[in-house]
């Protein structure tokens, strides 16, 4: 029965293939495409740094990179500002039913359109739209909220905020509560509590929250394209540019790669920081 | 104090929600470009989408390709999740990264991927290609969903099985098929969602092959359509639906074990 | 005992860093009762699941009525088991649990519904036979996992530690339950426990384990009364063990010099071997004239009638002495001296192993 039978790879062997197929296969293909030429509106595949050296020759490839990353950093940042008093509402001050109830409902969002939402949100926010007709009704606007930081900022909190809700929700929740008691015990206002036993024991859960925003953001195209009027370009508006308009793959490739080699590098450095210990004082 | 808090939480989902509603009631509206006031209540752009042959050929697809999807990725995530409860061998933590990376990765470097390597292995703008690159993304849902029933198994019932004469393959479909029945529902919904809703790989993949997704998106590339906010109430409804079902089915089973009859006398 | 019906020849196993089982050596009869006992870790339910084939033994054989077994999968042989968390199968019913080995050696449903109500009913729960079983208390499920074992009609049954999760007045009465089972159906039944009271009360012979070794096999009264090891004397029940040195021996008595004195024993051992008389708790008397030893009472425990207290002698050596609780009538126990003692033919002398 230790031995490796038809039963035991039944199970295993189909997820290898099509793994290797469907995932491996594509992620290691992409990478190889970078190196690829385009001659004559044919893909050649050869080993050529052409791509590359034009890809990172141009300014608007790094403005596009710095700009997404600022967005995306900036998402992260102000969701995670945004979902604390929410989380910590839940993870303290509510009963378990209202908690349940609350996580459900940030849960259903995942599962409905986001391209739908997003398209509301245009709705909402254009020049003649709900938002600045109701501002008008107040005698103030109309805003351009259309096609700016704004309008971006606006598609990707909706797309990461609940997500960053709940994950900081469960890193509070557990939390030990003896902790924040003895806390408060010794004399701590509320504030302090949060600074010195809170963030100091969520800090994992509060920075894999916040990585997670990132890199949902820092992905997605359909808020700076529809919301920011793409103006200027993220890297992902790069990708469909040069794929779907130029025909030009292997630059595109060049893009993923370098948005693939981006998220490692942060997603290693927010783990590293989010499990190191605590300098001892 | 509190009061301020339980108001701030609302603020927050109404924030979520308040593209969903708004989408909701505009589809109902007559005015073509939507904003306030409403005009009149009409139900033209439903009609309008349900006249358009694109869209029913989009809304096939998107059944067939969650569908298939929903099927592959629940047979994949139960088999991880099998061999994750069941054994220990090496390289099994890479095993399991390979199946549970896919949610890590921007869609949209799956969406180049996915398109670079089905032309070049000569599987491009299919249906197949879609559900293919649909079950890569839906299939950790489906692992976490089963593995997590599996972990309240109790270890000895599969032996059990074996112990009272059912070969490895009998104890499976008499002990561990009936024992994961709920989980395995409750994730052919969720990954059906999934799939039903996602756009980014589905329009790179998808060619002349549009799901509803799809169909949405290049609705919206055009200009401001109202059809958008009735497919997009349709699209949510039976998103919503699935979920339920599925978080359904995983609330019920926990009830059942949380109200469990207390034990008569002997 | 009848032809062996199961034997276990140098059985050993290895798991990947160490050791369950090695040099096991074991007949066991047909019509047989037999407890394996000892600490946990010591190898006993291993033991078990290589007689069941769910762990297969890396060394030795393993033959049930003649047939080597050491090869053959767990579901190709008849040893079903009861199991310590009873493994019933939470989304079937009572019967269809009591159905389930029957099913699986496709015995067609009519059949095996007969098959399984009259167990049931030989169990005296039939009326919960449609019953979700994990409406159950915890008796009837422990009648439905015996029921579901033995509905195959097996020549041999193994239990793991079935009644640990019991109450203890359950515990007396599934005891008789299973006792009686074994009897009128005169199959073997191999039972594990950790208990001592579970298996001196059922078992015909005993086979205490340590460390993945069989340390003596026997009938709970040898086992009890003439312990071969220091590891079992200490193991099985109340024992008094007093460590020296032999310092004469002939005629089958030995003398033995101990920190608390000289006492004789019968036995035979070489003069100057290390050694050790036991004493049973239960054979020490209060105010013996033979053997007297002076002790004072730290604490007692009482369980039902009898009294056990717990002395030190002078030079702190522990000592159990068991009486009667009425027998205590006139004694003052707590803080008190008393001279306890035991009659030459109640110690038994345990030769230590080299």
């Amino acid at each position: 029965m230790r031995r490796l039978n038809l039963y035991a790879l039944t199970f295993r062997l189909p997820i290898i293939v099509w793994q290797a197929l469907f995932f491996i296969g594509p992620l290691i293909f992409v990478v190889a495409m970078s190196f690829f030429v385009v001659k004559n509106y044919r893909m050649v595949e050869t080993f050529e740094l052409e791509s590359w050296a034009k890809m990172v020759s141009r300014d608007y490839v790094w403005s596009a990179y710095r700009y997404t990353i600022l967005m995306a950093g900036g998402a992260a940042a102000l969701a995670t500002l945004l979902a604390f008093p929410a989380a910590w509402f839940l993870a303290f001050r509510c009963s378990a039913r209202t908690r349940q109830a609350a996580i459900l409902l940030l849960i259903i969002p995942f599962f409905t359109s986001y391209l739908v939402r997003t398209f509301s949100w245009y709705t909402l926010l254009a020049e003649a739209g709900v938002l600045n007709g109701a501002l008008g009704v107040l005698g103030l606007g109309p805003y351009k909220l259309l096609n700016t930081a704004i309008g971006t900022l606006t598609g990707y909190l909706t797309l990461v905020l609940p997500l960053v809700v709940i994950l900081q929700t469960v890193t509070m929740a557990n939390i030990d509560a003896r902790l924040i008691q003895a806390a408060r015990n010794l004399g701590c206002s509320p504030a302090r509590t949060i600074w010195t036993v809170i963030l100091p024991a969520g800090k994992t859960g509060f920075v894999i929250a916040a990585l997670f925003a990132f890199i949902l953001c820092f992905g997605d195209f359909v808020a700076p394209f529809y919301l920011g009027g793409s103006n200027p370009p993220t890297l992902p508006i790069l990708i469909i540019d040069t794929t779907k308009a130029g025909q030009q793959w292997p630059r595109a490739a060049v893009v993923a790669v370098m948005m693939m080699l981006t998220l490692f590098t942060i997603a290693f450095a927010a783990i590293m920081f989010a499990y190191r210990k605590r300098a001892s004082r | 104090m509190t009061w301020f808090l339980r108001a701030y939480l609302l603020l927050v989902i109404g924030f979520i929600f308040l593209p969903i509603v708004v989408s909701l009631l505009f589809s109902f509206n007559s005015d073509r470009f939507p904003t306030l006031p409403f005009k009149a209540f009409t139900t033209v752009w439903y009609e309008t989408i349900f006249a358009d042959p694109d869209f029913w050929r989009a809304a096939r697809n998107s059944l067939v390709v969650s569908g298939c999807t929903c099927v592959l990725a629940t047979l994949l995530g139960f088999c991880t999740a099998y061999t994750d409860y069941r054994y220990s061998f090496r390289g099994k933590s890479l095993f399991l990264a390979i199946i549970l990376l896919p949610p890590t990765i921007p869609l949209i470097i799956i969406a180049l991927a996915m398109l670079a390597w089905f032309s070049r292995v000569g599987m491009s703008g299919q249906i197949v290609s879609i559900i293919a690159a649909h079950t890569v993304l839906t299939a950790p849902f489906a692992m976490a969903i089963i593995r997590l029933r599996l972990s309240q198994i109790d270890e000895s019932l599969e032996a059990a099985a074996w112990n009272l004469g059912a070969s490895e393959w009998m104890a499976m479909r008499n002990v561990i098929l009936p024992f994961c029945k709920p989980a395995i529902l409750s994730s052919l919904f969720l990954t059906a969602a999934v799939s039903f809703d996602e756009f980014t790989v589905a329009w790179f993949v998808s060619g002349l092959n549009k799901t509803l997704p799809v169909h949405v998106l290049e609705i919206v590339q055009g200009t401001i359509d109202p059809q958008v906010n009735a497919i997009g109430t349709l699209v949510f409804a039976i998103s919503i639906t699935l979920v339920a079902v599925s978080q359904a089915l995983i609330f019920f089973r926990l009830q059942r074990s949380a109200n469990r009859p207390t034990a008569a006398p002997t | 005992m009848t032809d062996p019906l199961v034997v276990l020849e140098d059985v050993e196993k290895r798991f990947d860093d160490s050791v369950a089982v090695r040099g096991a050596n074991l007949t066991i009869g047909a019509g047989e009762f037999v407890a394996i006992m000892g600490p946990s870790g010591c190898g006993k339910t291993t033991t078990l699941r290589m007689l069941a084939g769910l762990d297969a033994p890396t060394g030795g054989e393993i033959r049930i009525a003649g047939r080597r077994m050491n090869d053959v999968p767990a579901h190709e042989r008849d040893t079903p088991m009861v199991w310590q968390s009873l493994a019933l199968f939470p989304f079937l019913n009572a019967r269809e649990n009591v159905e389930f080995g029957l099913k699986m050696r496709g015995v067609d449903p009519a059949a095996r519904r007969d098959r399984a109500i009259n167990w049931l009913d030989r169990m005296e729960i039939a009326e919960f036979a449609e019953r979700n079983v994990e409406t159950l208390s915890g008796g009837q499920r422990q009648r439905v996992a015996l029921a579901r074992a033995l509905v195959t009609e097996p020549q041999l049954l193994l239990l793991d530690e079935p009644l640990s999760a019991l109450d203890a007045h359950l515990v007396i009465r599934m005891q008789s339950v299973l006792t009686r089972l074994q009897r009128e159906l005169g199959i073997t039944f191999v039972y594990v426990t950790h208990s001592q009271s579970e298996a001196f009360a059922m078992a015909d012979r005993v086979v205490i384990m340590s460390r993945g070794e069989i340390a003596q096999i026997g009938t709970p009264r040898e086992v009890y009364r003439a312990p071969r090891t220091r590891f079992v004397a200490e193991f099985v029940g109340r024992n008094n063990i007093l460590p020296g040195r032999v310092i004469a021996c002939d005629a089958g008595t030995a003398i033995v010099e101990t920190a608390l004195g000289t006492f004789s024993v019968e036995g035979a051992a070489t003069v100057g071997a290390a050694v050790s008389i036991v004493v049973s708790a239960d054979m020490m008397q209060v105010g013996s004239p033979q053997n007297p030893i002076e002790a004072t009472v730290i604490s007692e425990e009482f369980v039902g009638s009898v009294v056990t207290a717990f002395l030190e002698a002078q030079d702190g050596t522990e000592l159990k002495v068991q009486v009667q609780e009425r027998a205590l009538a006139d004694l003052d126990l707590a803080g008190s001296t008393l001279t306890v003692g035991w009659s030459p033919g109640d110690g038994h002398l345990l030769v230590e192993e080299p």
